[in-house]
């Protein structure tokens, strides 16, 4: 005890040094305390958002991959992960582990899918109205298509103007004449006398050029869907329904859908509406202000697509809000973008009421049919029809686009796309192509045959694709069900020829390949055929999920998952979910190796200046010590001075500064640490994290500074240990 | 014989030194310090070391205080070969059988007056805290710094502090106490003071031995051994001219016959 009285003494009677000292152990503590609290909390977090939306705590792979499993990390998909084809089997052995809870087999990919095309929308609306013998309501749709081919004629004139003509490819000329040829009067003067070979010229010549085809590509991931959402607890419906068990579909992530699908202006306005709701203003904000002028400038994505009729109602409605008599719809449109932090709520509102309502607000609508290409393991190119059930989210990870980025959609259409098939069932789907005839469809009813029409599907887009490869991709689905459905034994490769002046059907031709042409047959068959478990398991799989019952340690979990595995013969290689999420993974050891470059400078400082201090102190007490080996003191009692100093200084600033980090992650906790962007939003697991200090920090955090005390102390004490008695007595000759 | 003889002498005396000699080594030159030195020391006597500086006062202390070992002749401390003990021995015998003050009193300056004085006793570590503390509170009384018990060194005067050193000396019952020129930092009415004090002390029974230039000192002395270049002179008083002759004696008669 009289050794921390002195050692406290020491500390109180040296006070410049104590402070350099205890100001550097007291940083250390409080940074380490403070960064392995932040540090615990993301962990964490970043575990319940990989681990509850991707990854599962741990994943597996094919052993025959040439890159590593980066689920967040590479965003095409299209590293070399390898395949697994015996995901049944792994699976039941997996599943048979006490520790596992689920095996969920996952695929990543990225569809490529034609934006809506306002010009398809509104020939099915002339389609429609022509069928009802509604005439009023085609004239207006015709209307409208003249006018938006009109526009479509002056951007190719413009076009015109700085290339030269003469030398443009064949098929600009063409498509020109095209254009002036249904721009002109005689078209639609004409058109009553054939309106589906007048339709048809429309939507196979005029509808390809439309402004807005562009083409969206979507992340997704192919898995089990029904598993996908059961197991992974982030997941949650958010419009629509879930894809029924064992049925083929799409889900679009909610923020994907909106940053991707969503009319441009209707979604720039949302997103300004929420960041007025976080407190910036339009009249100081970058980012507010240059959606206001590309809502201004782009006023044609609003009017391009009103016919007269909705022109009329919304003209009405906008001279009403600006209080304005201007006649020009773009001008005003134009001018109702315009906004400013005083007007913007209303005006919002006024858009949702008066000019929503007239838009085709999503390209891509929760029920619709939507075709997605990609291209295949093979290089092929490829597509697949395919039902979107609704939209979901990752519960609180909805801002991020890291987890928001990825949709869902089911194992078999994945695998269509993957265009993954062993060598029998190809020999097999060869075999059925080749008996496959042709059908004389009537052309009325090619719509409806096509598309399966009339079920209240709408057909959004539809990729190039050559015939041969889309029958197949139908007939491999059907073949590989083995249903027994007339579909299935008699499938109908079809391709409408893109002339209209060859109405005959034809299966393959050189031409369709590079037509925009529908030649998807979309049967009910397929889409509400319900798969079994066995046949959802039973194809290739890119890599699985495994995920744990709760309070399974992962490391031995891992261990012992692999070795289970490599003794079966399976081939994979089983990763914990930091490894498998790529980058995110890497985010974390950054972060980690930062912060202890960080303490290890500060305590290495620490170490010296409090090593040359005490050395100093030593020099200066030779005598006290020296005194005390005269009148009796050990040693060793020396050496515990010593020690109790380095004790006694680690514990009080060090107590110190976990105190002021205690402090600051109890603020912390309170209010929430925000993130600043979408990737900390993804690691906060939300938008706030709130970091907690936990007992082990305390016991990490005295550990090392007691390390670190007892590192300096260790010369001194030394030296002090070598004083002899006789120092007491110097002073005596 | 001569053993023998060593044997009785050594029972009766507190300090036993015999032919002892030492050399300093700077670099390669020796530097005798002191030679052929024999001296014994009685329970309860008031013994001073005199000479001038340089004699080897400080050395021959240090000797008996085993804080320095001799390079020759045999030095027994209570009964105890001090050349045959090992460094952590010494230590203990230090402070067990010696009580030690210094010339600028060597107070732990962090400490109290009351710590001071108990420092001794927590290092020994056989006595409760009861005990201790009413031991060190009636030796501080006794030399007269009770009411001084909480005041750190530095705010003592010289006279002050080397009563707390006398009374750290004293707290542990010491065989001997051994003072380095005690009173030389402190005025004369103070040193005179302390020496006052001091021969109270040896009246009620404690060994002194002290190391002095200082006249006054000398004259107090019950006996005096004078130091010159190493070497003892003839003693001032009867009994220390007695007692060394006894002591350069006994190793004589042994080696004689």
């Amino acid at each position: 005890m009289i050794l921390f009285r002195i050692a406290l003494r020491n500390l109180a009677s040296h006070k410049l040094k104590s402070f350099i000292v205890g100001g550097l152990l007291a940083f250390g503590t409080f940074l380490l305390m403070v960064g392995q609290a932040l540090l615990g909390s993301l962990d964490q977090s970043m575990a319940r958002s990989v681990t509850g939306s991707l990854s599962g705590q741990l994943q597996a792979y094919s052993t025959g991959a040439k890159d590593k499993l980066a689920l967040f990390g590479d965003m095409n998909g299209g590293s070399d992960i390898g395949t697994i084809n015996n995901f049944k089997q792994i699976r039941q052995l997996l599943e048979a582990q006490p520790e596992v809870q689920a095996v969920v087999p996952q695929g990543m990919d990225v569809a490529m899918v034609y934006g809506g095309n306002i010009i398809d929308v509104k020939l099915e609306a002339l389609r429609a109205a022509e069928k009802t013998g509604d005439r009023a309501r085609s004239q207006v749709v015709r209307a409208h298509i003249r006018r938006i081919i009109a526009l479509l004629a002056q951007d190719m004139a413009k076009i015109g103007e700085v290339t030269d003509l003469a030398h443009a490819s064949t098929e600009t000329r063409q498509s020109l004449a095209d254009l002036q040829n249904c721009g002109a009067d005689t078209f639609w003067q004409n058109f009553d006398r054939d309106p589906l070979a007048a339709m048809e010229f429309l939507e196979n010549k005029i509808a390809p050029l439309a402004l807005n085809a562009d083409m969206l590509f979507f992340r997704y991931m192919g898995t089990d869907t029904a598993r996908f959402a059961k197991e992974f607890e982030l997941f949650e419906i958010v419009d629509g329904t879930a894809i029924p068990p064992g049925q083929r579909g799409f889900l679009f992530n909610k923020l994907n859908y909106e940053d991707m699908v969503k009319h441009k202006t209707a979604r720039r306005l949302d997103k300004m509406k929420d960041r007025l709701a976080d407190g910036y203003k339009i009249a100081a904000d970058d980012d507010l202000k240059a959606w206001i002028k590309l809502n201004k400038d782009q006023y044609k994505d609003v009017s391009y697509q009103l016919d007269d009729v909705a022109a009329a109602q919304v003209r009405g409605a906008l001279q009403q809000a600006l209080a304005s008599k201007e006649e020009n719809l773009d001008k005003l449109i134009s001018q109702f973008m315009d906004m400013d932090d005083q007007n913007f709520s209303t005006r919002y509102e006024t858009f949702y009421k008066s000019v929503a309502p007239h838009l085709m607000l999503y390209s891509v609508k929760v029920g619709d049919i939507m075709t997605i290409k990609s291209f295949t393991s093979s290089g092929y190119p490829t597509s697949v029809n395919v039902k979107i059930y609704g939209t979901f989210r990752f519960r609180s990870l909805d801002k991020s686009t890291l987890a928001g980025g990825v949709n869902v959609m089911d194992l078999m259409t994945y695998r269509d796309l993957y265009g993954f098939l062993s060598a029998d069932k190809k020999q097999e789907i060869d075999a059925l192509e080749k008996a496959s005839g042709v059908k004389e469809i009537k052309r009325e009813d090619a719509e409806a045959e096509l598309f399966g029409g009339g079920a209240g599907e709408e057909v959004v887009e539809v990729g190039t694709v050559t015939p041969t490869d889309q029958a197949g991709a139908v007939t491999a689905a059907e073949a590989l069900a083995g249903d027994p459905s007339p579909a299935a034994q008699a499938p109908v490769g079809l391709a409408v020829s893109p002339s209209p002046s060859a109405p005959s059907v034809a299966s393959g031709g050189p031409s369709s390949a590079q037509s925009k042409s529908k030649t998807r047959r979309w049967s009910d068959d397929i889409a509400n055929r319900v798969y079994s478990q066995d046949e959802i398991d039973s194809g290739v799989v890119r890599h699985m999920a495994i995920i744990l019952k709760k309070g399974t340690d992962e490391r031995k979990a891992l261990a012992h998952l692999q070795s289970v595995a490599d003794a079966a013969g399976l081939k994979i290689t089983v990763v914990d979910w930091r490894v498998a999420s790529g980058f995110i993974g890497d985010f974390l050891w950054v972060i980690y190796t930062v912060l202890a470059t960080a303490l290890l400078i500060i305590f290495i400082v620490a170490v010296i200046v409090m090593n040359n201090s005490m050395v100093m102190a030593t020099l200066e007490r030779t005598k006290e010590i020296g005194t005390m080996r005269a009148i009796g003191a050990q040693k060793t009692m020396i050496l515990q001075m010593f020690l109790a100093e380095a004790v006694v200084t680690a514990g009080v600033f060090g107590g110190l500064g976990a105190l002021l980090a205690v402090a600051l992650v109890a603020r912390l906790h309170a209010v929430g640490l925000p993130a600043m962007n979408d990737v900390l939003v993804f690691l906060f697991a939300g938008p706030r994290l709130y970091p907690v200090i936990s007992p082990m920090h305390f016991l990490i955090s005295g550990m090392l500074v007691a390390l670190v005390a007892l590192i300096s102390t260790l010369y001194p004490a030394w030296l002090a240990m070598r004083v002899t008695p006789l120092e007491a007595m110097q002073d005596a000759e | 014989m001569n053993s023998e003889n060593l044997k009785t002498s050594a029972a009766s005396a507190i300090v036993q030194l015999s032919h002892v000699d030492k050399e300093y080594q700077l670099g390669k030159v020796t530097v005798p310090a002191l030679h052929d030195v024999s001296i014994s020391i009685q329970a309860g006597e008031f013994t001073v070391i005199a000479g001038p500086s340089g004699s080897g006062k400080t050395t021959l202390l240090n000797l008996i205080g085993c804080v320095d070992v001799a390079t020759r002749g045999q030095v027994i401390i209570d009964g105890r070969n001090t050349l045959e003990l090992k460094e952590k021995e010494l230590t203990r015998l230090r402070l067990d059988r010696l009580g030690f003050i210094f010339q600028s009193f060597n107070l732990v300056g962090v400490l109290d007056a009351f710590q001071n004085v108990e420092f001794p006793l927590l290092l020994q570590k056989t006595l409760g805290k009861k005990e201790r503390e009413a031991r060190v509170q009636a030796l501080m009384e006794s030399v007269g710094i009770a009411q001084y018990a909480h005041h750190r060194p530095g705010e003592l005067s010289g006279g002050q502090r080397q009563r707390v050193a006398i009374a750290r000396a004293l707290v542990t019952k010491p065989r001997i106490v051994l003072a380095d020129e005690p009173t030389a930092n402190l005025d004369s009415v103070t040193g005179t003071a302390i020496l006052d004090l001091m021969q109270e002390l040896n009246r009620q029974g404690t060994t002194f031995l002290f190391s002095t230039h200082d006249p006054r000192v000398v004259a107090r002395a019950g006996r005096v051994i004078r130091l010159f270049d190493g070497r003892i002179e003839q003693a001032g008083t009867e009994s220390a001219r007695a007692d060394e002759a006894s002591a350069h004696a006994a190793p004589q008669a042994g080696g004689q016959p």
